[in-house]
């Protein structure tokens, strides 16, 4: 009894584990129909389409105002495809990339899903995209994307000039400031600083002790210094608008030695080190707490976009943000107007090759990026689209005081690097700055050791020989 | 021909007790080699092929790679020396706290169950909660410094490099001691309170008790403790990850969570793997007078 009850239960579990890894089942294929001769027999109706279920995942669902606004367009997109559902896949902004890596590598995965621009050479090196060049065809080609601005475009494709991605929000970084905090400081709040050098003298005007204990409790600047995502754009509109770059234009070589690149660093770093405009702790910032910091009034200017207000306004309603915060463009170099002096923020909408629904998941993507969609979501989230006949026309956009500054401030912004190498160049960046940030290094060696190693990053691009100038 | 090679040669066919332990333990084994076996050999063959090459070709570039890797060597630096203070401090505040709460004083229950809250607490929870008392401007810990008067600046707890390390070391003992304590707990029950009686009779002291019966006796369960306790310790990976996610610099990267930022933010799968099967050959290491001692006891 007691042997046979064991191997009764081996069996069983090795019949469990060979099932789990069994292909599954197919249906048994069956005989064709016998020949009969053609009788009239009246047409049967078409059965209906079979429900197709699509798995949504975004980081904008953990996001309150981005989730009803998302929930209630799939309200729309169900009643015009009743043959679709869509099953919300919630991820954390700072988890999506680990999530679904490790999805889509296991041959699982969200049929749509939403990431930075810069994770499409990335996802593509690894296999991660859908190839949606066919379905862009199917829709009329270049007459079907000419609503879109270029220069999004550009980065939705490979070398070869094929399409794996459809572009997201599209946004200029600006300058967000309170300007009850500048009146406080006695600046005028109609005129925000226009270079860096005006931008140090009013980070250190708001930088105050506000209740009178004999502290500091506000501080002219919040930045991000913590290893985040984040990081890159809060720096690179201080890089590019000291006239500095990342890299050379062939991505050969790190571009971080010349003395535009220098200047820019040594200006990012001393806010923290020497004129101390930034709260403590800024290595550990990320961009959630700048934000708190800027929603509790302990911070009187940061670097933004579109979102900044509506997240702002609701980590404390008290301040009313939308009333109290003002955007404008990020200051440039005394004397000197570059052809850029800001960063975008693009993202994109990206199918799964694992998906069974392509057509499916296309339809849902080619809804998202409506033009309703897209002013929809400017209404709801306060982003701006890579649609010209959005950004560029829609009324209620342009007479917006935070999205009018950001769509003028698109022609002057740059996109950061698209090679799969970014997040270990940025890094490196983001290091540096910790290392000048906490007087670990001084800029000039920090910056140096980023240059070595951006070097050694991208050394896979150099032909045999082929070297880099000493910083 | 010794005796003891000779009976290896020597085919005995198992008895029927011997194959129902086997049967027993027949569903363990496939189940471990389904989960374990299988990621485990995707590493190491993975550790084995080109850095982002879809040609499956045999290499050795990643180890190569590894051992001239400055932050790979930073990153075992600080592992080891993470590892080593946590395991230590772990010992040294799980004995004290194990001692304390052996004593047979009123509401003993009640303090052990408050003692081995924190080992409740999940890593990313507890690393959150430290990240928010250690903040400079609004942290509770910077609070009690300054309203003591030690201090009127704002310590930066996690965003300095020297203090960095240290303060998640602090965090992780608060977090890992119970694990400890509970091993040592449990041995020092089982230590008849004769001896400690007998002792006593012979004038003693608490220290002489302490030095002669109670560590002698409680050996085993140290080493057990320590073993295992450098294992978890070594694999810890979501307290720095969200206290610090090993910055400023790379003061506090610690092995576990370079494999994670080379894997999932570089996508150098390949490279990943050749740290992780090192790292995993560094823990089988460590492991071993363990191992052993298992081994020798069955």
């Amino acid at each position: 009894m007691k042997r046979g009850y064991l191997w009764l239960s081996t069996v069983v579990v090795l019949t469990l584990i060979v099932a789990a890894c069994a292909p599954a089942a197919t249906p048994a294929p069956t005989p064709p129909p016998e020949e009969t001769p053609a009788a009239p027999t009246p047409v049967p109706p078409t059965p209906p389409p079979e429900k197709v279920t699509l798995l949504f995942s975004d980081w904008h669902l953990t996001e309150p105002h981005w989730e009803a606004a998302l929930i209630d367009a799939f309200e729309t997109f169900k009643a015009e495809h009743p043959n679709i559902d869509i099953e919300l896949d919630y991820v954390s902004y700072a988890d999506k990339e680990t999530k679904y890596t490790t999805e889509i590598e296991a041959g699982m995965g969200p049929d749509v899903f939403h990431l930075h621009a810069y994770s499409i050479q990335s996802f593509l090196g690894k296999g991660y995209l859908y190839d949606i060049t066919p379905l862009i065809e199917a829709e009329g080609g270049d007459d079907f994307l000419k609503s879109w601005y270029p220069q999004t475009l550009a980065l939705m494709q490979d070398s070869e000039g094929k399409y794996y991605a459809m572009p997201g929000d599209f946004m200029s970084m600006v300058l967000f400031y309170n300007k009850n905090l500048f009146e406080e400081a006695g600046l005028d709040p109609d005129k925000p600083p226009t270079t860096w050098d005006e931008f140090l003298e009013y980070a250190k005007a708001l930088t105050r002790d506000r209740d009178g204990d004999g502290e500091i409790d506000t501080w002219g600047f919040g930045t991000i210094g913590a290893i985040d995502p984040g990081f890159e754009l809060r720096v690179s509109p201080i890089l590019f608008g000291h006239g500095g770059d990342y890299l050379t234009p062939d991505n050969k070589c790190s571009a971080l030695n010349t003395p535009e690149a220098k200047e820019a660093f040594k200006f990012f770093v001393e806010l923290v080190t020497v004129h101390e405009v930034v709260p403590p702790g800024v290595t550990a910032q990320n961009p959630g707490t700048v934000r708190e910091q800027m929603a509790a009034e302990q911070i009187a200017m940061l670097l933004g976009s579109g979102w900044t207000p509506p997240i702002v306004d609701g980590v404390n309603p008290d301040l009313n943000a939308l009333e109290v915060l003002e955007a404008a463009p990020v200051p440039v170099k005394a004397g000197e107007a570059p052809e850029f002096s800001t960063t975008a923020w693009l993202s994109t909408w990206m199918i799964n090759p694992n998906t069974k629904h392509p057509e499916e998941a296309w339809e849902l993507v080619k809804f998202i990026t409506s033009k309703e969609m897209e002013q929809k979501w400017f209404d709801d989230a306060n982003v701006l689209s890579p649609r010209q006949d959005v950004s560029g026309e829609y009324e209620p956009l342009l007479s917006n005081k935070f999205a009018a500054v950001i769509a003028a401030e698109l022609a002057h912004a740059k996109f950061v690097p698209q090679i799969k190498e970014w997040p270990q160049i940025i890094e490196a960046v983001n290091t540096a700055a910790q290392e000048g940030f906490t007087g670990a290094k001084s800029p000039e060696q920090a910056l140096e050791d980023a240059y070595n190693r951006i070097n050694e990053i991208l050394s896979v691009y150099r032909e045999a020989g082929e070297t880099c100038p000493a910083f | 021909m010794n005796k003891r090679r000779a009976r290896f040669l020597v085919f005995k066919a198992p008895s029927r007790q011997e194959l129902e332990g086997y049967a027993f333990v027949l569903p363990c084994v496939l189940m471990l080699l389904l989960v374990l076996g299988f990621p485990v050999t995707i590493a190491v063959l993975n550790s084995f092929t080109p850095l982002w090459s879809e040609a499956k070709t045999f290499t050795l570039e990643n180890y190569v790679k590894l051992a001239r890797d400055d932050l790979f060597w930073n990153a075992l630096s600080i592992t080891l020396r993470f590892v080593g203070s946590t395991v230590l401090l772990h010992l040294i505040v799980g004995l004290a706290v194990a001692v304390a709460l052996n004593a047979q004083i009123k509401g003993h229950r009640f303090f052990r169950v408050i003692a081995i809250l924190p080992w409740t607490v999940p890593d990313v929870i507890s690393g959150l909660i430290w990240r928010f008392m250690y903040n400079p401007t609004s942290g509770i810990i910077n609070d009690l410094v300054r309203s003591s008067g030690v201090t009127r600046s704002y310590i930066e707890w996690l965003a300095h490099p020297r203090l960095a390390l240290p303060s998640v070391i602090f965090s992780d003992v608060w977090r890992g001691y119970p694990f400890v304590m509970i091993i040592l707990l449990a041995g020092l029950q089982a230590i008849p309170r004769e001896l400690y009686e007998a002792a006593r009779v012979d004038g003693a002291t608490a220290f002489q008790e302490f030095r002669h019966i109670t560590i002698p006796l409680l050996k085993r369960m140290i080493i057990i403790s320590v073993a295992l306790d450098t294992i978890w310790q070594f694999r810890r990976f979501g307290l720095v990850y969200n206290m610090t996610f090993g910055g400023p610099g790379h003061v506090t990267e610690i092995l576990s969570l370079y494999v994670y930022k080379q894997y999932f933010r570089y996508f150098n799968f390949e490279y990943a793997s050749a740290v992780a099967v090192v790292m995993a050959v560094i823990m089988l290491i460590i492991s071993f007078p363990y191992v052993r001692m298992i081994v020798r006891r069955v």
